[in-house]
């Protein structure tokens, strides 16, 4: 139902943000090689290619803002790449503003807006003054305007060619020729050979348009001093098309066409595919046609998919049950004929739902960059000296959760700079390397993804951590001298509860680890901490891997059916009546040593318990954990495990809190999931003013 | 749904006469009274399929089902509206539509009965005066023949 123009709109957004990240590993890339003494060429095009082709896309959207920073960075990273300017570190870091500006104008162009941005203006200013430096532009590349994605296909020697050709001043021509495949190898050598007397042929490219399967088309990109007639006279066949390629127009004149009389000079602007002159009106203007094999999906339509595997699941199950009769039925034959058939409908499930989950999945690793730039930044402000290292980069997780994840990394990462990683005088005089370290691990463990960010900084002084959390009232001063170092290092997740006194640009607002662990905990993940003064502190996250299936404990409570996400459930265990005890007016069980406070659903949730079905002597109880509070789930009956698919419930029940959203159960029978964070929250804090730990255990 | 639809030779001779624009209404009743509603408005019909009922949810919402893989809020329209009969009826069925916000609504009803072509001599719109006091989710009254239904704004039921 979308609008044609929303979604082309989208699809713009979407492909210039892959583009900016593209930009953004380029340039740590380049970071990296200009530490290690020079600026590697290749790095330099492919930042100047990267911003070239937002330029395009912003031209074709009507972006202003966009088009005009590209065409300033475009202008920056040209010289760069002639040589007409030295790859500084200034210069680094006004590109490394770039991204950001693109992130900020990007997220304008989300919400439709085309307000300046101040820091947008000051990076232009700051390329203005860049440019003064630069001494005058004529750019011999700067008369053609060449397919990025030919220049992207040419190698480093054929590049070079290219640049040597144009700085002396030659034209650039195509030629489209077919050649038999048997003879390829001959016919080629022959025309290059020929072609010397007129110039150089740079490369050459399949063009895929072979008209028999024994021939192949190959485009030729060749640079001459001589003119068209000139080269058609001398090199032309009727298997040979030639082409001059079109000088570079301003940007405004892109989109009108000439008449047919300069069609010749005008076709294929950007295009790798030469037009014969037959069908000239068939293929002009830039041409589509993309390089790469891969596709980009609204991940809203691979939730659809994965609705639609759930009622196969559902079909599945019918049809298990229709076989089953049958046996029963005496139909023994037709019976063994429908289980083979539900067994190989179960793998095919199986096998697509695996597909659909794969697609889901994107590498951490991009993230993880954006993450590496912001450790630079923050390294340069604070003047601390910090190496990244990243491992587990590759490893994939649901997209959803990427979303999500940049933020509580992103703190995560500043505090580990500013409160961690100590001040280099200081690092010295207690033997570390000047350089701290911050380390980025994932991993995958079972279905759980497991990102660590890890540093060598003095670690957390758990002193400070109490006292401040007894003054901010916490905790009681009585309660603080019982906590384990565990549990000590577990403060830091309260509120307001920041080590620094000041409140600074980088972190220290206080606003850092509780939200970061409600962020982690939204998405069904968990964080801890390890710290040892003096040698650092480790934050491990816990993750489900991905948030289109969940892992789920089926319960009943007063006949109705729950799902409990077992991403939060930690044990279950049997409850005999008058197993508890009552502790403060609470419910609460002894489970080994410690005090486990109890929430019975049937209370809490105010379930009415059908008619005839008298409430249960033994019931279960399902200890769900958020971090470091546990609450005891008091409830009727354990089904069993399900794989389940989560759908949220609708604006109308937008009110109702306890639940994530509803599940299919099968046999047409909807289940509620339990939302446990929302119950914990709930019955903890409600009740209890000390809102966290010391729930000990 | 056709055979919902009647057309009477002396419907079509009104249509011919007033030439004013026709719009399609489904009828249903709620208690002893006649309801309608925009019937391009309604996707599907259906009989009601298990509820499973939604502790905490507003009165009027009796909980979620499933229509093929969809999550539909099963709203009681007779407490929506509130109305004071509230008895249950064995004809009842759910109309599904689609919130403005995407969201799937179903509407309890006692019984469908048929569409009604209405042209704008038919109708008493809300908005034109109707007098009394009228519910925000009433539109008009149409009176076709005689009958007497109360046309509602199914946008506004579903919105909340």
């Amino acid at each position: 139902m979308a609008d044609p123009i929303d979604k082309a709109r989208d699809e713009f957004l979407s492909e210039a943000q892959e583009i900016v990240e593209t930009l953004s590993r380029n340039l740590l890339d380049l970071d990296t090689s200009v530490r290690a003494g020079s600026a590697d060429p290749a790095l330099v095009n492919e930042a100047f290619r990267a911003v070239h082709t937002l330029k395009g896309l912003a031209g074709l959207f009507g972006a202003g803002r966009l088009g005009h920073l590209s065409h300033r960075l475009e202008d920056l990273l040209d010289d760069l790449r002639l040589g007409r300017m030295v790859l500084a570190p200034e210069v680094l870091d006004v590109l490394f503003s770039a991204v950001d500006a693109y992130a900020r104008l990007l997220a304008m162009a989300r919400q439709g807006s085309d307000e300046a941005i101040p820091a947008v203006e000051d990076l232009l200013a700051r390329l203005d003054s860049l440019a003064q430096h630069a001494p005058g532009k004529s750019s011999p590349n700067s008369d053609y305007d060449l397919d990025p994605g030919l220049l992207a296909v040419l190698t480093e020697y054929e590049e070079h060619r290219l640049r040597a050709n144009l700085e002396q001043k030659l034209g650039l021509y195509r030629l489209r020729v077919e050649f038999d495949l048997a003879t390829i190898d001959k016919a080629l050598e022959d025309l290059k050979e020929r072609a010397k007397r007129h110039g150089e042929i740079i490369t050459y490219l399949p063009a895929g348009e072979a008209t028999s399967p024994d021939a192949i088309e190959l485009d030729l990109l060749m640079a001459s001093r001589d003119d068209l007639a000139t080269l058609i006279g001398s090199l032309g066949a009727d298997n040979v098309v030639i082409e001059e390629l079109p000088r570079r127009r301003s940007v405004a004149s892109m989109t009108p066409k000439g008449p047919a009389g300069v069609v010749a000079q005008q076709q294929g602007v950007e295009s790798a595919v030469p037009v014969r002159a037959g069908d000239a009106g068939l293929d002009q203007g830039p041409s589509l046609r993309s390089l790469t094999q891969t596709v980009r999906v609204d991940i809203r339509k691979l939730d659809n998919l994965m609705n639609v595997v759930g009622e196969l699941a559902i079909v599945r199950g019918t049809l298990a049950r229709l076989a089953e009769r049958l046996r029963a039925e005496g139909e023994r034959r037709v019976a063994a004929d429908l289980l083979r058939l539900h067994r190989s409908f179960d793998r095919r499930l199986a096998e697509m739902q695996a597909g659909i989950l794969e697609v889901r999945m994107v590498p951490l690793g991009q993230v993880f960059e954006r993450l590496a730039r912001v450790v630079r930044q923050i390294g340069r402000e604070m003047e601390k000296d910090i190496r990244l290292v990243i491992t587990g980069a590759e490893t994939e997780i649901d997209k959803l959760i990427v979303e999500e994840l940049s933020d509580p990394l992103m703190h995560m990462i500043r505090n580990a700079i500013d409160h961690g990683i100590e001040a280099a005088a200081r690092r010295l005089e207690v033997g570390k390397p000047i350089a701290g370290t911050i380390a980025l691990n994932a991993y995958q463990k079972g279905n759980h993804v497991m990102i660590e960010v890890e540093d060598d900084g003095r670690g957390i002084d758990g002193d400070a951590v109490v006292d401040k959390a007894v003054r901010l009232g916490k905790i009681s001063a009585e309660d603080a001298k019982e906590l384990g170092r565990e549990e000590v290092l577990a403060l830091v997740f309260l509120p307001g509860l920041s080590t620094r006194g000041t409140v600074d640009d980088v972190s220290g607002r206080g606003v850092g680890m509780d939200i970061v662990k409600t962020n982690i905990g939204r998405l069904g993940g968990i964080i801890d901490v390890q710290s040892e003064s003096g040698i650092g502190t480790k934050m491990t996250i816990t993750l489900p891997i991905t948030l289109a299936i969940v892992s789920a404990l089926m319960v009943d409570v007063a006949g109705h059916t729950f799902a409990i996400p077992l991403s939060t459930v930690s044990e279950a265990l049997s409850l005999d009546a008058g197993g508890t005890r009552l502790l403060d007016g609470r419910e609460v069980i002894t489970l080994r040593g410690t005090t486990l406070p109890l929430c019975r659903l049937e209370r809490v949730l105010k379930l009415t318990r059908p008619a005839g079905q008298p409430a249960v002597h033994r019931s279960y109880v399902v200890v769900v954990s958020l971090g470091n509070r546990r609450l005891g789930l008091v409830l009727d009956h354990l089904v069993g495990q399900q794989d389940i698919v989560i759908k949220p419930l609708g604006r109308s029940l937008a009110s109702v809190r306890g639940f994530a959203g509803a599940t299919e159960l099968g046999d047409q029978r909807v289940g509620l999931v339990i939302d446990a964070a929302a119950i914990v929250d709930e019955v903890l804090t409600h009740t209890d003013h000390r809102e966290a730990p010391p729930v000990h255990g | 749904m056709a055979d919902l639809v009647r057309t009477g030779p002396e419907r079509l001779a009104r249509r011919g006469a007033s030439r004013g624009p026709v719009r399609e209404f489904l009828t249903f009743a709620l208690g002893p009274d006649l309801f309608g509603v925009e019937l391009a408005r309604i996707k599907e019909i259906l009989i009601p399929p298990p509820i499973t009922g939604v502790p905490r949810a507003p009165a009027d919402v009796l909980g979620v089902c499933s229509v093929r893989g969809l999550l539909v809020t099963v709203v009681d329209l007779k407490a929506r509206l509130r109305l004071a009969d509230r008895a249950r009826s064995r004809r009842s069925r759910i109309l599904l539509a689609i919130a403005p916000d995407g969201e799937a609504v179903g509407l309890v009803v006692d019984e469908v009965r048929q569409v009604v072509r209405l042209t704008e001599e038919d109708m008493e719109l809300a908005s034109a005066g109707l007098g009394g006091e009228v519910s925000e989710f009433v539109l008009g009254v149409g009176r076709p023949q005689g009958d007497f239904i109360v046309l509602l704004d199914l946008g506004a039921v579903v919105a909340n």
